[in-house]
């Protein structure tokens, strides 16, 4: 078997190629801004394949960097299979004189909204949440395989979507995308992707978030303690509460910087008090 | 704390940033993997996961979405860390100083951020020149500058500001610790909240309180895969049930299939 098989023969793309685009995309966010956020580094993932696609067209090759240059923002994940399908949307480019270079931008645009809500739900909220919560239990024993676990959990999917997101979006990645928007499958799968981000939520805000109570009054002799009121209410009232009122406020565009002051403040406060503990 | 100590310090605080530009979000900044590692410097590999377990608890909810980031849980959690075991105190110091450091190295890290956007357009006109060893070095310097900024800010914190953390260690009074606490409570809200606004649309609310109410009322007897597991089942019947009529809806003219749309 060849080791180095060649996967485009019009412009001599090869599996090499491709691992080179593999690996440089973990870079993605290595010169992020907050003018062309990963920009530069979707420029850099790719720039040795649109060297080789434009290899004697100059003024071409200089717009498609100018083009990948421009501001592009999405979870790191996935983002391989933006990568892939810009790959052969910029060969389709070359080859066919007709095809408007614009529509990369415009299906790279169209693709970052979705890609990051399906890969923010599942890398940032369940498998990160799932391998720190798999480590936590070894860690806290001093057990020194914890971090390794933590690590393996995630970096597993990790690398196996990078790896076939790319191979998928080079081979797949326009027809998918056109057959999935026709038929109206796209919205009912992000949908899906929602339902399993919602529930994950509402689990991971239960376990993992503690905020408890500790006032405890003494009337007539009987000590009442707050918190057992608040747990026959409903259990895990407050981190809910207090999860929604900031997500009330998210949702009335307050800034997170502000957000954050006033989280010091009130915590700080009603630390002090004695109102809340963790 | 011997030079060399700080320096590898600095250099986990910096490997807990760049992980996440360079390594693709591979999660070594987690307090885990950073207690870890400082435990391993310092020689107290037990004190370094027992408090990297607390912060990771306390942390649980601190994501790093793009521009949203609000804590530096790779720096907070590295010095966090080295406290806890230089002055053999323990998670209750290590969440003193992790959480002022999380947030104010997130600060630091926005004015760097700002800064970068100004190499772009040297970048620009490196791309208009074809030379591509040139946008290569502008990618590889906003890697060098944001390296330098961490290593050399913990690794000075680190060797000099020893005894200073260690008075305030000892002398912080139990109200400030309470209030710290309060604050370490509520953060991680933060986080979940952000996860939500990404996450949740209307239609979506009976399906989070079917997550919730579970593990509210039975804790961690159900563990997040066992909810995981519902959910992805719950997911792959919507989608079935659902593409199944979408056929039959096409089969029809003037379909109606926008059912999903906002």
């Amino acid at each position: 078997m060849a080791r180095n098989e060649i996967i485009s023969t019009e412009n001599n793309l090869t599996r090499k190629d491709f691992r080179g685009v593999f690996w440089r995309s973990f870079t993605l966010l290595g010169s992020f801004n907050y003018e062309r956020m990963q920009g530069l580094g979707f420029l850099y993932a790719i720039m040795p394949l649109l060297k080789k696609i434009y290899k004697d067209d100059d003024e071409s090759l200089k717009k498609a960097m100018h083009r990948h240059l421009a501001a592009f923002n999405m979870t790191v994940a996935p983002s391989p299979f933006v990568m892939g399908t810009t790959i052969a949307m910029e060969e389709k480019a070359k080859k066919d004189k007709d095809f408007d270079p614009a529509s990369i931008n415009a299906i790279k645009v169209s693709l970052m909204g979705p890609l990051s809500g399906i890969g923010d739900t599942f890398f940032w909220g369940i498998f990160r949440i799932l391998a720190c919560s798999l480590a936590i239990g070894f860690a806290s024993q001093g057990n020194p395989i914890a971090p390794f676990i933590l690590l393996l959990v995630f970096n597993v999917p990790n690398f196996l979507t990078r790896w076939f997101g790319l191979s998928l979006g080079y081979r797949e990645g326009q027809n998918l995308l056109f057959s999935m928007q026709r038929s109206g499958k796209m919205q009912l799968f992000t949908f899906c992707a929602g339902i399993v981000g919602a529930m994950s939520m509402g689990c991971m805000i239960a376990m993992w978030v503690s905020i408890n109570c500790p006032m405890e009054f003494t009337i007539a002799g009987n000590a009442i303690v707050i918190q057992e009121y608040l747990d026959m209410l409903l259990p895990k009232l407050l981190p809910l509460a207090f999860t929604m009122g900031i997500f009330a406020a998210i949702k009335k565009n307050v800034k997170v910087t502000k957000i954050i002051g006033g989280i010091v403040i009130i915590g700080f406060v009603l630390g002090l008090l004695g109102i809340i503990s963790m | 704390m011997t030079l060399l100590q700080a320096v590898l310090i600095g250099c986990v605080a910096a490997l807990a940033r760049l992980e996440g530009d360079w390594l693709g979000e591979c999660k070594m900044r987690e307090p885990i993997v950073t207690g870890f590692l400082v435990g391993l410097i310092l020689g107290d590999l037990q004190t370094g996961l027992v408090v990297g377990a607390a912060l990771q608890l306390m942390w649980m909810g601190a994501t790093g979405i793009g521009p949203t980031a609000q804590l530096d849980i790779g720096t907070g959690g590295t010095i966090g860390a080295a406290v806890a075991i230089m002055t053999h105190t323990g998670s209750e110091s290590a969440i003193l100083f992790a959480v002022p450091v999380a947030v104010i190295m997130q600060f630091l890290d926005t004015l760097l951020l700002s800064s970068y956007s100004g190499l772009m357009l040297i970048a620009d006109r490196k791309a208009e020149a074809l030379d591509f060893k040139g946008v290569n070095r502008i990618h590889y310097l906003c890697g060098i500058l944001t390296f330098l900024l961490y290593f050399s800010l913990t690794t000075l914190a680190m060797y000099f500001g020893n005894s200073t953390m260690e008075a305030i260690v000892k002398g912080i009074p139990d109200w400030a610790n309470a209030g710290l606490h309060g604050v370490a409570a509520l953060l991680p809200c933060l986080g979940f909240a952000l996860l939500l606004n990404i996450i949740m649309e209307k239609k979506l609310i009976p399906y989070f309180v079917l997550g919730f109410i579970p593990a509210a009322f039975i804790g961690f007897d159900i563990s997040m895969v066992g909810i995981a597991a519902i959910a992805i089942s719950l997911a792959a019947i919507i989608y079935m049930v659902n593409s199944n009529t979408m056929k039959s809806v096409q089969a029809v003219p003037a379909s109606s299939d926008n059912e999903w749309e906002d």
